[in-house]
């Protein structure tokens, strides 16, 4: 047995006002669950504690709850001592007890056309995906389009495709998904994350969704636009100034010595909106010995026709790509867009390795910038840290070159999954949360890894919102002003 | 409450398990149907936890003859005929029901439902979706429910039958504000499933304490063979809070060896011809005996061992063992898994008729919570089965009931008001009481049973049936409620073991020294009611 100390909140809406944490301090067995701490809370202190639980093995789905936050479920999720319990994001009931059936009883299922034939195994394994939903709703408390949109929510989606796939179902109505938000997803990834059994709702049930919706001609006008422009000039992004790829050569090479070698793959935003910060970046190669090939021939990744279902010239772009990198013969592939990163390494089957930008500084180690007089806060993009799985890397940076780091919640900011250019009042909405947190860290700088968040955040903030490597050439800079005027 | 501000019904369905659940969706056929469950509809009870599978004779190699023969062996000849008759008639027939309503069960290259050997069968039958089977059941089920007219009452726990004069017309329950509430039917279909939650050691879910049992007693109704307890070779043992956590029998049908502490594959001595997949009573009893005799790992287990199966056939085949044992920190592809028995499954139960009568007059029941099926040992696959054929005859049987006008007593209202009230005067915290009786019954009404042992039961049980359960609020009833069903459901189980003076399937008896084997003995069911306990005599 050991002793552990915990804070749960408590809430019972006919007394309190509000939710308050308690603390509580309990023995438990060695190995015991959140659910165990809970038992011993009931049956040891006090009984009127409410928490939902069933199977304990992970298989009803009745008690997620937050620890520190993140979803999980108590029977699973080993205690640890000092932890944080609250329950899902939801309206609370009492407790850690949460309002399901609302949501629960939307979740359709098959209309069967009366027939029993069986799928057949390929159509089984792509079902199963979809099917091991618990119905735990930790995804549906977490998305940030329910918060701002008319949405369903991911399972519901998850639902849909399930039936979409099965031959048994008369079929999806289309119409109804898009009425019910099927367009309103960003792709951020947080449903997968939280999901304890880690279904891929946004690729395998959301955008497949869109796919049927563009094939049934249900596609949003926007999105149509986009396609169309990276079907005729292979952007995503229509030319109002030079771009990036106008601007360098093939082959930048580094000052100094030639520590390593990387192509360098740039990305619609990058190459026509925001050039000057992939131009800041080539700076920040060059001081770190670097060396960046940029063929000339590379086009959009894809990602906003994938994210929007629009896929029937995706393999051309895909093709495209890896013969730019592979025929000059380049091992590792560098983006510093978060979209496009996320698009290359899950979407694409590469004969080259592909890194974040992030990755590949700290992997070879960079030369300590000044320290900028800045209290910088950081914002996750969705397609780094969950796309990517990409977390400390950036933070490491900033930590070099910022006199303070402050932490927000990471959340999504609106700009992905085609929302930006489809739905721009959810989009603003999601940025809008954005710059209230940014603002409640008293931050000077927002600092992100990712030209859609940079551009999205910062129509909404008047602090500056920038990509990691400008900030890192700010300190270098003012290293080199520092070393010109001596100290007298 | 007054008794006027009760819902009414023409079929009220206890239970929302893969049972209760299809017994609502075919009562719905026939008039209004209420489904009122202990949790979340579907989220309770432990269809939703059955991973191995169901069995179904589909193929021509196989036959119902022989799923017959194999179910009745497996029962030591102690299950009722006619009810084996239908059960293996009509597990295909619901099995494609749930087809035709979406089910994703596992199927072969050419596009048959795929099947896999458990244990005491001469045949693979059991079909399955990976080790989840029992949660792709419910999930189809809950998306017809949802589609359907059924009224759910979730999180209600039924705390009382009604009863007008000698008929069952309704319940009285607990709801979501321990507030008492009044269902009123024509007919009421009881699905609470089982109660392996008096055992410290267990399979079951949290809602596996009996009520259902204790509900039909209380009403009048007879129950039979009670001790038959099955113990499943294959629980978990370690960390102390997961003990008991079911190792599915597809571990074992998929190719699972277990071996001694001293490596020794020892189910080689116990049943040469089929080891690991003998019947369950064989293999808790062979496992126990090994632990027993100091051959037992440092938890007081045994090895199940899969690393000799390709990781993909693992990972394909048994993703959820898998993943629960990795969260403990054993990867099951690389190295055994510790187990040992536990509490699984109540053989005993109801008695009921092939359409789902039990002995009273207006009272439904199906699934785990009748006897007679399974006899003295439920074969694996055969339970998921059950709940489909039976709670589909159940649902029918008491939709074409008829209706009438019933009139219930204010009295049965107020016997549940003083029961409630005497609770707020308890003597006993809830949650202790129980967690004596648990140990209690591991040890003296567990694998190995005697007189002795079930007479101390027998008067631990009565010593804590004398204590009064505390409520220190409303929030504490329902605990309450179910401390008393627990402590019933406990004394049943000890009373038809003291009954039974033989060892017979899943009852081992080691103070009897016995003649006979189980086909010809001539002990038939223990019946235990209001009116008496007694044992059957076959033939007599
Ligand atoms: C871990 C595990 C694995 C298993 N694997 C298999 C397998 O692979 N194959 C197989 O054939 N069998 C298996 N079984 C056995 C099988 O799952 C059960 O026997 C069967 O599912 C019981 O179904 P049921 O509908 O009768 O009851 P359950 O599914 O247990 O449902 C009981 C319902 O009654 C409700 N309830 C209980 N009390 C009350 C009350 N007082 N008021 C209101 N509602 C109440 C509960 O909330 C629940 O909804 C397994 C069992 C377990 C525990
Ligand atoms: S990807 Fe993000 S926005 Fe889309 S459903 Fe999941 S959580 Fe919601
Ligand atoms: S998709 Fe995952 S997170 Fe969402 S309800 Fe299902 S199991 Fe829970």
């Amino acid at each position: 047995m050991k002793q552990i100390t915990v804070k749960v909140a408590r809430y019972d809406p006919e007394k309190d006002a509000a939710p308050h944490l308690e603390e509580y301090t309990v023995e438990v067995n060695e190995g015991a669950r959140v659910l165990h701490v809970l038992h011993a809370i009931h049956d040891t202190i006090d009984p009127t504690l409410s928490y939902r639980y069933c199977c304990a093995s992970g298989q009803c789905g009745s008690c997620a709850v937050r620890v520190n936050g993140e979803p999980v479920l108590a029977c699973l999720e080993e205690a640890r001592d000092g932890m944080v319990i609250e329950p899902l994001r939801l309206t609370v009931v009492k407790d850690l007890v949460v309002d399901m059936t609302g949501i629960l009883t939307t979740l359709e299922g098959i209309v069967g056309r009366g027939e029993a034939k069986v799928p057949e195994k390929e159509q089984v394994e792509r079902l199963k995906e979809l099917r091991d939903c618990i119905e735990c709703l930790a995804c549906v408390s977490e998305c940030p389009a329910i918060e701002v949109a008319k949405f369903s929510g991911p399972t519901a989606m998850r639902q849909r495709m399930r039936i979409a796939l099965d031959p048994r179902s008369a079929g999806v109505e289309i119409a109804q998904a898009i009425e019910d938000g099927l367009f309103t997803c960003t792709t951020c990834h947080r449903c997968v994350e939280v999901c304890p059994k880690e279904i891929e709702i946004p690729g395998k049930a959301i955008e497949k969704l869109r796919e049927i919706a563009n094939r049934e001609g249900f596609t949003l006008p926007r999105h149509r636009e986009v396609a169309e422009l990276v079907k005729t000039t292979g952007r995503s992004i229509t030319r109002t100034k030079p771009t990036f790829l106008e601007q360098v050569p093939e082959v930048i090479e580094p000052e100094g010595e030639v520590r390593g070698e990387v192509g360098f793959f740039v990305g619609c935003m990058y190459n026509g909106r925001l050039p000057e910060a992939a131009l800041e970046m080539i700076e920040v190669m060059r001081r770190n010995g670097i060396r960046l090939i940029i063929p000339h021939d590379q086009v959009c990744c894809g990602s906003p026709l994938l994210r929007t279902g629009q896929t029937s010239f995706i393999d051309e772009l895909r093709r495209k790509n890896i013969e730019a990198f592979a025929k000059r013969g380049i091992k590792t592939v560098m983006t510093m867009c978060a979209g496009c990163g996320s698009t290359l390494k899950n979407n694409y089957r590469t004969p080259f390795q592909v890194k974040d930008i992030t990755e590949v500084l700290t992997e070879y180690g960079i030369e300590a910038p000044e320290k900028l007089d800045l209290k910088a806060t950081y914002h996750d993009p969705c397609h780094l840290l969950r796309g990517q799985g990409i977390r400390e890397q950036p933070r490491e940076l900033l930590r070099m070159v910022a006199r303070e780091f402050v932490e927000m919640p990471s959340r999504c900011c609106g700009a992905g999954g085609g929302v930006r250019s489809g739905l721009p009042e959810e989009a603003k909405a999601l940025a809008e949360k954005r710059r209230e947190e940014a603002e409640k860290t008293g931050a000077d700088i927002i600092v992100s890894a990712c030209p859609f968040c940079e551009f999205h955040i910062s129509e909404s903030t008047d602090k500056p919102v920038r990509h990691i490597a400008s900030v890192l050439l700010e300190g270098y800079r003012k290293k080199d002003r520092k070393k010109k005027v001596p100290a007298a | 409450m007054l008794a006027d501000d009760a819902m009414d019904c023409h079929v009220l369905v206890i239970g929302s398990g893969g049972a209760g659940v299809r017994a609502a969706l075919e009562a719905a056929k026939y008039g209004d149907t209420i489904l009122l469950s202990r949790t979340l509809t579907g989220k309770g009870g432990c269809t939703t936890m059955a991973e191995g599978g169901y069995n179904a004779v589909l193929r021509a190699q196989d036959s119902p003859a022989l799923h017959v023969q194999d179910t009745m062996e497996g029962g030591a000849w102690l299950n009722d005929p006619a009810l084996v008759e239908v059960l293996v008639r009509e597990a295909p027939e619901r099995m494609r029901d749930l087809l035709a309503w979406g089910a994703v069960f596992d199927v072969t290259e050419g596009r048959e439902i795929a099947q896999r050997p458990f244990g005491g069968q001469r045949f693979p039958r059991t079909c399955y979706a990976g080790d989840r089977t029992g949660h792709e059941m419910i999930l189809t089920l809950v998306e017809q429910l949802r589609r359907s007219d059924v009224v759910q009452l979730q999180e209600h726990v039924a705390i009382e039958l009604l009863k007008d004069g000698e008929r069952v017309c309704g319940a009285i329950a607990l709801d979501r504000k321990n507030e008492l509430v009044v269902v009123k039917a024509d007919a009421v279909v009881l699905a609470t499933g089982g109660g392996t939650r008096v055992y410290d050691i267990s399979t079951n879910s949290a809602s596996g304490t009996g009520d259902g049992y204790a509900l039909g007693y209380r009403a009048g109704a007879e129950l039979i063979d009670m001790e038959m307890v099955q113990f499943h070779p294959t629980g978990a043992v370690y960390p102390y809070d997961a003990r008991g956590r079911l190792v599915t029998e597809a571990v074992r049908g998929e190719g699972g060896v277990l071996k001694n502490a001293l490596g020794e594959r020892f189910m080689e001595r116990y049943d040469p011809v089929r080891k690991e997949l003998s019947t369950r009573d064989v293999v808790s009893r062979a496992i126990a005996r090994e632990v027993l005799e100091g051959r037992g790992t440092i938890h007081g287990g045994v090895h199940l061992d899969v690393s000799h199966l390709p990781s993909h056939v693992i990972e394909e085949r048994l993703p959820i063992m898998l993943e629960q044992f990795l969260r403990f920190g054993v990867d099951i592809r690389k190295e055994p898994m510790e187990v040992a028995p536990t509490a699984h499954h109540i053989m005993g139960g109801l008695r009921i008729t092939p359409e789902c009568h039990t002995t009273l007059a207006g009272l439904y029941a199906c699934g785990e919570v009748t006897g007679g099926v399974h006899g003295a040992n439920r074969l694996g696959g055969n339970a998921l089965a059950d709940t489909q054929v039976f709670g589909k005859r159940a649902g029918e049987a008491a939709g074409k009931g008829g209706r009438r006008s019933i009139r219930i007593g204010r009295g049965q209202v107020e016997v549940q008001e003083r029961r409630l009230e005497r609770f707020y005067a308890g003597d006993t915290n809830p949650a202790e009481a129980a967690r004596q009786l648990r140990l209690l019954m591991w040890e003296k009404a567990g694998i190995f049973r005697s007189e002795e042992g079930l007479l101390r039961a027998r008067r631990e049980i009565s010593r804590l049936s004398g204590l009064i359960p505390l409520a220190s609020s409303r929030h504490s009833l329902v605990e309450c409620c179910t401390l008393e069903n627990m402590l019933l459901l406990s004394s049943l189980i000890v009373e038809g073991a003291l009954l039974r003076r033989e060892s017979r399937g899943a009852h081992m008896r080691v103070d009897v020294t016995q003649t006979w084997g189980a086909k010809d003995s001539s002990f038939g069911h223990t019946v235990q009611s209001l009116e008496g306990r007694k044992i059957e005599r076959r033939g007599a």
